[in-house]
């Protein structure tokens, strides 16, 4: 068999239904035996980029890997900004690029970059394979290195001429140890008794949840953690729907865009309880200035790095976030009778300062989109945003009550990920509607995917914010860098209708709070996709928000009389 | 030793790029290597390395624990703090031999040429020694460590 077909068979052992790719050069004679694979779709993109996001809404939406192929050079380092992103937010993804022939490697050959180098900090593990006979070992260590312990993006970049090299018979067999890698999934029971003890003894507990506890489907365990505990919980941009937001216990989204009653539950608790997430500075805001009164941390984390990296824990469990809250949740007792008063507190926060925006100026107002959305999707639809003020948006004023309905880019906050991260949900996902919101400076910036949504029908529903503004680098200029807009104008822009006419897809322009409903009636009518540009306020901004460099303690809210 | 440094023996596969991998990490994490060593281990396939890294302003478990990360590291040890013996090689080639380098403990290797193996403190006392006599040309290892037996 030769190194192609080894790499296609590979794929289809492990389960591989779609790839996202483009060919090249250095990548041939995997796509010449490509069509001999018919049990592996593959979804030809229009820029590597695209595809990269792809992967990686696929694998957020279904939880499998998403698989990605480029070609050498160009091809593949169109591919960094997909796997960093991919890479900060624990997404597991696996890249099969193309690579120059082996005699010709270190050489300057055409096309040739050194892939392995360039991506090597965005990357879990990458490996540059030379022999044909390593194909197998090695796609099985990916899969089981991208998919396991905390997840990540692993490359495997291929030479062209181990591509075509005749590899004898094919043997595979499923990696589960590496001599190097042993994810901590079991908790230490002694440190799970002590976390159950210091909430129980807390006066003010909060339990802040990221992105591990929707990675590792900790919700159910977190509910009754929370519950039996009686302790609120906030989570954070990416832990969106880990912890439902109508919940009394709720604290909904924390950090530098989060709640006000969330940072003032976590500006004034005595013990947080931080739970799959890295505490980094969008969390925390001014580190110096966080949780001021909290007398300990307790810190869940699968990835021990993660431990006092940020902030220094009381007590660490090293350990996946459902094992060690399923330990907990028989070991919690119930709240102390003084609890209510915290709560009530905390209710009292949450009437003081409630999420507010204005429509006094007469314009479209973002909420007000969003706000109809999320009545004809309820809990079922699957949103994924965009970067910026479209972002935050969409994070604190849609219900999300389950885990994995609200995919965004929140370690690398990549402009251009919505749309192509939302197709690739779809495709992993035909059962679940999928709305991508995004803003119009970053749909333009993966626009071109537009093909692949009109090409393969895919019914993907882009909700497009346009402020016709950098909306959230002009509002970060307006309010602390002294009013002066630079460079943040997007007015001469496609008109987003011919735009998608163009391509092929129907498409409608909102201007008035009346045009809501129809246009979504509309959009959810019509099959395969749809894109309403809906012209928003150009002034409407996002709150509350902390002025960059400051503690949470000082975060702004809407102004009074906006 | 500034509070920063830390001395780690680091077990890795043998692999091409694992040392652009380790020393990539190194750099991306803020970290500063001071010194750094390698060779063959015992194990068949697996190389030792001795590292001295600053940890610049990174919390010092920073440093193995993000090297724990690597796929291909298959065991760090943080001996900064442990009882261990250490040494390092230096050659140095001079103007003029002083008289007496046995003192030292070092000896002469070639003519003009004299070696020296002791921990880096010693290492530091005898080039101090050696600056008079002109040192033309010098090459120092950077140190490899272990630690005592119990
Ligand atoms: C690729 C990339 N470039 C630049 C930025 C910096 N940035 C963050 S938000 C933002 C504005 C985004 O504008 P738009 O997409 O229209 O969304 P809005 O904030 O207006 O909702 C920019 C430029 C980024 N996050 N990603
Ligand atoms: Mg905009």
């Amino acid at each position: 068999m030769t190194g192609a077909d080894m790499v296609l068979e590979a794929l289809e052992r492990e389960g591989v239904e779609i790839i996202f790719g483009y060919p090249g050069g250095a990548n041939l004679p995997i796509y010449q035996r490509l069509p001999a694979h018919p049990k592996l779709r593959h979804i030809l993109v229009r820029h590597e980029q695209g595809a990269a996001h792809m992967a990686d809404g696929y694998a957020r939406a279904t939880g499998r890997p998403g698989i990605v192929f480029a070609t050498s050079g160009p091809g593949a380092l169109n591919l960094v900004t997909g796997l960093c992103t991919a890479f900060m937010d624990s997404v597991p993804m696996i890249a099969i690029t193309g690579q120059v022939p082996t005699a010709v490697v270190g050489r300057d050959a055409f096309q040739e970059s050194d892939v392995i180098g360039c991506t090597q900090s965005v990357t879990k593990h990458s490996y540059l394979v030379t022999k044909v006979a390593d194909i197998p070992r090695v796609i099985s260590e990916a899969f089981h290195i991208a998919a396991t312990g905390r997840p990540g993006p692993v490359l495997i970049d291929i030479c062209r001429d181990v591509q075509q090299a005749e590899g004898g018979e094919f043997e595979y067999s499923y990696c589960s140890v590496l001599p190097g890698y042993k994810p901590a999934l079991e908790p230490d029971p002694v440190q799970v008794e002590r976390a159950a003890e210091m909430l129980a003894g807390a006066r003010r507990p909060v339990i802040l949840a990221g992105h591990g506890v929707i990675l590792s489907h900790a919700e159910q365990e977190l509910l009754e953690v929370a519950e039996r505990s009686g302790t609120p919980v906030g989570t954070t941009l990416l832990g969106v729907g880990a912890f439902p937001v109508q919940h009394p216990l709720a604290l909904h989204m924390t950090g530098f865009m989060g709640t006000g009653w969330n940072i003032k539950a976590v500006q004034n608790a005595d013990l947080l309880m931080m739970v799959g997430m890295r505490v980094d500075d969008r969390v925390t805001a001014k580190l110096s200035e966080w949780a001021p009164k909290a007398e300990s941390f307790v810190h869940i984390d699968i990835d021990a790095s993660e431990m006092g990296k940020n902030v220094r824990p009381h007590l660490e469990v090293v350990a996946d976030a459902k094992r060690a809250l399923k330990a907990m949740a028989s070991q919690v007792k119930p709240p102390p009778a003084d609890r209510g008063e915290w709560l009530t507190q905390i209710d009292a926060w949450r009437e003081e300062h409630p999420l507010k925006y204005s429509r006094s100026n007469g314009h479209l107002q973002p909420q007000d989109v969003l706000i109809d959305m999320y009545r004809r999707c309820k809990d079922d639809a699957i949103v994924v945003a965009d970067v910026g003020q479209n972002q935050i948006w969409a994070a604190l004023w849609w219900n999300y009550t389950k885990p994995g309905l609200f995919i965004n880019s929140g370690g690398s906050g990549t402009m251009g990920f919505a749309f192509p991260a939302a197709l690739g949900a779809k495709f992993g996902r035909p059962d679940k509607d999928v709305w991508c919101v995004a803003g119009e400076g970053g749909f333009v910036m993966t626009a071109q995917e537009l093909s692949v949504a009109v090409e393969h029908q895919v019914p993907v529903k882009i909700v497009l914010l346009n402020n016709f503004s950098l909306g959230m680098v002009r509002q970060f200029q307006d309010d602390f860098y002294g009013g002066v807009r630079s460079e943040v104008d997007l007015t001469v822009m496609p008109d987003f209708v011919k735009l998608a006419e163009a391509y092929g897809l129907k498409a409608r322009r909102v201007d008035k709070y009346e045009e809501i409903k129809p246009a979504f009636d509309e959009a959810q009518a019509t099959p395969g996709p749809f894109l309403i540009d809906f012209r928003i306020d150009p002034e409407a901004n996002v709150y509350p928000i902390v002025p960059l460099g400051k503690g949470l303690d000082d975060f702004w809210e809407l102004p009074n009389g906006a | 030793m500034h509070s920063q440094l830390r001395v780690l023996r680091v077990l890795v596969e043998d692999n091409p790029g694992v040392m652009a991998r380790v020393s990539g990490l190194i750099r991306r994490r803020g970290f500063n290597i001071q010194t750094i060593t390698v060779g063959p281990s015992t194990e068949p396939g697996r190389s030792r390395m001795t590292l001295t890294v600053d940890a610049g302003h990174a919390e010092v478990d920073q440093v193995a624990k993000q090297l724990d990360r690597l796929i291909e590291v298959i065991e760090v040890e943080d001996i900064t703090d442990a009882p261990t013996v250490s040494r390092e090689l230096l050659i140095a080639k001079l103007d003029k031999v002083p008289p007496a380098v046995e003192q030292y403990g070092a000896r002469l290797l070639a003519a003009g040429i004299v070696e020296l193996t002791a921990d880096s403190e010693t290492v530091e006392d005898f080039i101090e020694f050696l600056k008079p006599f002109g040192i033309k040309e010098l090459a120092r290892t950077g140190p490899v460590a272990m630690r005592r037996s119990a």
